[in-house]
């Protein structure tokens, strides 16, 4: 016993095995989370998914030594003297029950974590901000209705379509907004999403890279076919967005008014 | 019940009152006065303007008949005669006070508006059953709704009544679940009292739950509660009448929360035994009291809410109506400054709970009492500082989203604490391989999944990838579910002896337990990788690609439906059958395995005097 705590804490055989396993443990848990979770989110199409992927896997990567250091601990524990049956075992030997050092050290790593993890979230979602002021963006006014989703497109002769297209490697900004409950705009291979709110115009920007046919879903509970308010955003190369613009009818709504409004009939698509 | 006969002989040859409601009087008067209230509401209002919006008139019937019902049931339970004796003047006797306690009553003090804190514990613990039952087969709908793509068989409407309905019930449940059964029956043994601050306000704060449970049965035959649990606003403005249910349930559950929080708040700091200073206070307390006084200023705001949302359906008002100058953003605020202080409502007993446990299960003391209670109050004060991390992608306030997001993650270093007093409390014990000491194991295993999943959460830019979809869902099941749950139902196994006089039958509680937690990592794993690859949340149909992981969700889930039904059959059998418990079967040192089986009615003969921490094991000691 004496023995015992005279040695360096370092030396002592258990602490000894949890710096191992730690090792051992935390990349394995920084491969595979990181791989699940960009596995699952797929190829991105846009900087911006690329970005929040990149993002997670980094986060992952630097959660897994803290949950690998759990995760020893526990398998440490269960690995040790276990005890069975109806009555207790006898006291641990262990009795420290309070280590300051231990406590500082716990409390600077998990600061570090956090503020590793603040900083890095701000230096992203900064550019994302940014990128909704871009003046060579063109723009998108997006109408979530139950259950459907309507793109005008002000800057191209008020072109209307109920599937959205766009050209590729152009900055493109959507004004959201809803024509009755709250909806939530989400392209999800682009990684972007922002509310459709009755009443107001909120704004999200994206460059796509990538041509190719992706989903958008709406994200908020919107009643009866929420499950069903989907379609696809059609990423073209510019000169089949140009052809697609110019076979549209012309409608010379400049988007300064809803649609129907502007158009003066009742033009809403037919409800699901 | 001699006594109380000669009490009763001594009148006027009739029981009096307070003998004769029960919960039978309490349901009849309900149901009659929702129905009076209902006829004359349905003969005497007036019809409504033709620029009325959908439904006003038949919301306000509802809710008067809704409020009526409340009125009836509690004045049918009995929770009047206090108040009113007390404003006569003429206060209740000794030996009526005692009748309220449930003296020398059988098993009918389960029925009435009984004081006593115990029997205020295990009526707690069989609502949080039932109600876990309910919800847990709704969630058993929901998921084989959602084992095909087109999925179906349920209607769209009905289903997200479902979804709508298991997560409300289900949030109440893991409310209550600790802070109900164990905080009334455990704690007030555990600091040395003989009952309650409030014995009276502790059987309001349970009849109150029963009386809100009807509104919320009544809402799913009148159209449902079809908006998710969030009943965010217009949407919640354009649903069907059921909505009146979920109104009339909040409020009325508020009121329960906000009247337990302040009898448990006040209970602990005043009534705690001579010599327990707060350093010699178990953690387990500290949880509770934390968790209830996080919930004092969380549920007003809650109230409140729904108080205006139905002023908006039924008064014609406009407080979250944009076209007339509302603010559906203003329901979302109202209803986060509740919804996230309350995760930890949930959290924060259960963990305490596992920590109390902790130093029993390996002999050795809790690892730094100080961090715990840091980390325990870190956690609730930043908690109130939060909300708005739900509303990042609502463009409220873009600009805001930066402080927020700081807020939010400096909720991990707290958080850190209490993982850091777990770990090491663990380390270097001699584990004692019962069913609470690997929940523990399980709870920091699901708490570190759960954890880290909401770091994802509450980035911005990630957040725009996930919010809305199952991968929320699937991690805010792991907090609540993997580390709440899992702390609740180990708090029952270990609390079982105290409060039943038996032992929870092994066999069942490991059957239980691996059936629940494997069943459990498989099915919101599915999860996490289906919200990951774009399933939204609430939906009952998704595209085919989401099938397989959809599959495997759901089959976890029928997993943990077969652990909670060994947990059932564990509860029903050993409460009849179990071994006989011994007074204090753990040998721990918390003053509650001081009293023996079965607890007397005030506890303690003489109350005791603690002289010092209730951790004092290991051999130095």
């Amino acid at each position: 016993m004496t023995n015992n705590l005279q040695t360096k804490w370092w030396k002592k055989s258990d602490v000894k095995k949890l710096i191992a396993l730690t090792i051992i443990f935390t990349p394995v848990v920084g491969y595979f989370g990181s791989i699940i979770h960009v596995r699952s989110m797929g190829d991105p199409a846009s900087k911006m998914m690329q970005t929040t992927e990149n993002l997670i896997a980094i986060f992952t990567w630097a959660a897994a030594p803290v949950v690998a250091l759990v995760c020893s601990v526990m398998l440490i524990a269960l690995m040790g003297k276990r005890h069975y049956g109806d009555n207790p075992p006898e006291e641990a030997d262990h009795d420290i029950s309070n280590s300051p050092r231990t406590n500082a050290t716990w409390l600077v790593g998990s600061a570090i974590l956090c503020l590793f993890a603040v900083v890095s979230g701000m230096i992203v979602l900064q550019h994302d901000n940014e990128s909704i002021l871009d003046d060579a963006a063109i723009n998108v006014n997006v109408y979530g209705q139950q259950w459907a989703w309507n793109y005008d497109y002000p800057e191209s002769n008020g072109v209307r379509s109920n599937v959205l297209h766009l050209p590729v490697n152009q900055p493109v900004v959507f004004h959201v907004t809803s024509m009755d409950v709250k909806h939530s705009f989400w392209i999800v291979e682009l990684g972007t999403k922002v509310d459709a709110n009755p009443g107001v115009v909120t704004e999200v920007a994206v460059t796509p890279n990538k041509i190719g046919t992706f989903n958008i879903r709406c994200a908020e509970l919107c009643g009866l076919y929420h499950a069903y308010m989907q379609n696809k955003v059609i990423v073209q190369s510019k000169d089949d967005y140009q052809a697609w613009l110019d076979s549209q009818p012309r409608t010379d709504n400049d988007g300064t008014k809803p649609y129907e409004e502007a158009v003066g009939k009742d033009s809403t698509l037919e409800k699901a | 019940m001699t006594t109380m006969m000669e009490h009763s002989t001594s009148k006027s040859g009739r029981r009096p009152l307070i003998e004769r409601l029960n919960v039978f009087t309490a349901f009849a008067l309900g149901a009659i006065s929702a129905f009076v209230v209902w006829r004359l509401a349905l003969q005497f209002l007036p019809a409504d303007a033709e620029t009325a919006p959908l439904f006003t008139r038949e919301d306000k019937i509802t809710l008067l008949s809704m409020i009526a019902w409340f009125v009836g049931f509690m004045t049918g339970i009995g929770a009047l005669i206090g108040p009113v004796r007390w404003i006569m003047g003429k206060d209740l006797s000794h030996d009526e006070n005692m009748y309220y306690a449930g003296k020398d009553m059988s098993i009918k003090r389960y029925f009435r508006y009984t004081t006593d804190h115990k029997v205020v514990g295990i009526q707690y613990l069989a609502i949080t059953m039932f109600i876990f039952f309910v919800g847990g087969v709704l969630a058993m709908l929901i998921r084989t709704n959602l084992g095909t793509p087109e999925g179906g068989w349920i209607h769209p409407q009905a289903y997200n009544s479902i979804v709508g309905t298991h997560g409300i019930i289900m949030i109440v449940g893991t409310i209550i679940m600790v802070t109900g059964p164990f905080g009334n029956y455990i704690m007030p043994i555990m600091i040395g009292a003989r009952d309650m601050a409030f014995p009276r306000l502790n059987a309001l704060s349970f009849w109150l739950i029963v009386a809100a449970a009807v509104p919320l049965l009544w809402g799913q035959f009148i159209g449902g509660i079809s908006t998710g649990w969030t009943a965010y606003n217009p949407l919640a403005g354009q649903a069907p009448l059921g909505m009146n249910g979920y109104i009339m349930f909040i409020c009325i559950f508020a009121l329960s929360t906000m009247v337990a929080g302040a009898n448990i708040t006040t209970t602990v700091v005043k009534m705690r035994a001579q010599g327990m200073t707060w350093n010699r206070t178990p953690i387990f307390i500290y949880g509770t009291v934390a968790s209830v006084a996080l919930a004092l200023p969380a549920f007003p705001v809650f109230f409140l809410s729904q108080v205006m949302s139905g002023m908006d359906r039924a008064l014609g008002t406009s407080f979250y109506d944009t076209a007339r100058g509302g603010s559906g953003w203003l329901y979302e605020h109202l209803f986060w400054l509740m919804g996230h202080p309350e995760v930890y409502v949930i959290l924060i007993p259960a963990v305490a709970a596992l920590m109390e446990m902790a130093p029993v299960f390996t002999r050795r003391p809790l690892y730094s009492f100080t961090v715990a209670v840091m980390g325990i109050a870190g956690i609730a004060g930043l908690s109130v500082l939060v909300w708005a991390h739900h509303m990042y992608m609502s463009g409220w306030a873009p600009l805001l989203n930066a402080p927020f997001m700081l807020t939010t993650e400096l909720i991990s270093i707290p958080t850190g604490m209490l993982f850091l007093v777990l770990v090491g409390t663990i380390w270097r014990g001699r584990v004692w391989m019962t069913m609470p000491m690997m929940s523990i194991f399980a709870l920091l295993w699901n708490f570190l999944i759960g954890g880290v999943t909401g770091i994802y959460l509450s980035d911005v830019p990630a957040d725009a990838s996930l919010h809305g979809s199952m991968y929320v869902t699937a991690h805010f099941h792991y907090t609540l579910m993997g580390a709440g749950l899992t702390g609740a139902i180990a708090s029952l196994v270990y609390w079982f002896p105290k409060m039943t006089g038996r032992m929870f039958d092994k066999k069942l509680s490991w059957w239980g337990f691996w059936l629940t937690q494997i069943g459990f990592n498989v099915a919101f794993i599915g999860m996490f990788m289906v919200g990951l690859a774009g399933q939204p949340r609430r939906v009952e149909a998704y595209a085919a690609t989401f099938n397989t992981g959809n599959m495997v969700t759901t089959a976890g889930a029928y997993t943990i439906m077969a652990g909670m039904f060994c947990f059932l059959a564990g509860v029903i059998y050993s409460w009849r059958n179990g071994q006989k418990a011994p007074m204090n079967p753990w040998q721990a040192k918390t003053l509650e395995w001081t009293v023996p089986n079965p607890v007397p009615l005030e506890n303690f003969d003489t109350l005791p005097t603690v002289t010092s921490d209730p951790y004092g094991y290991g051999k130095a000691r």
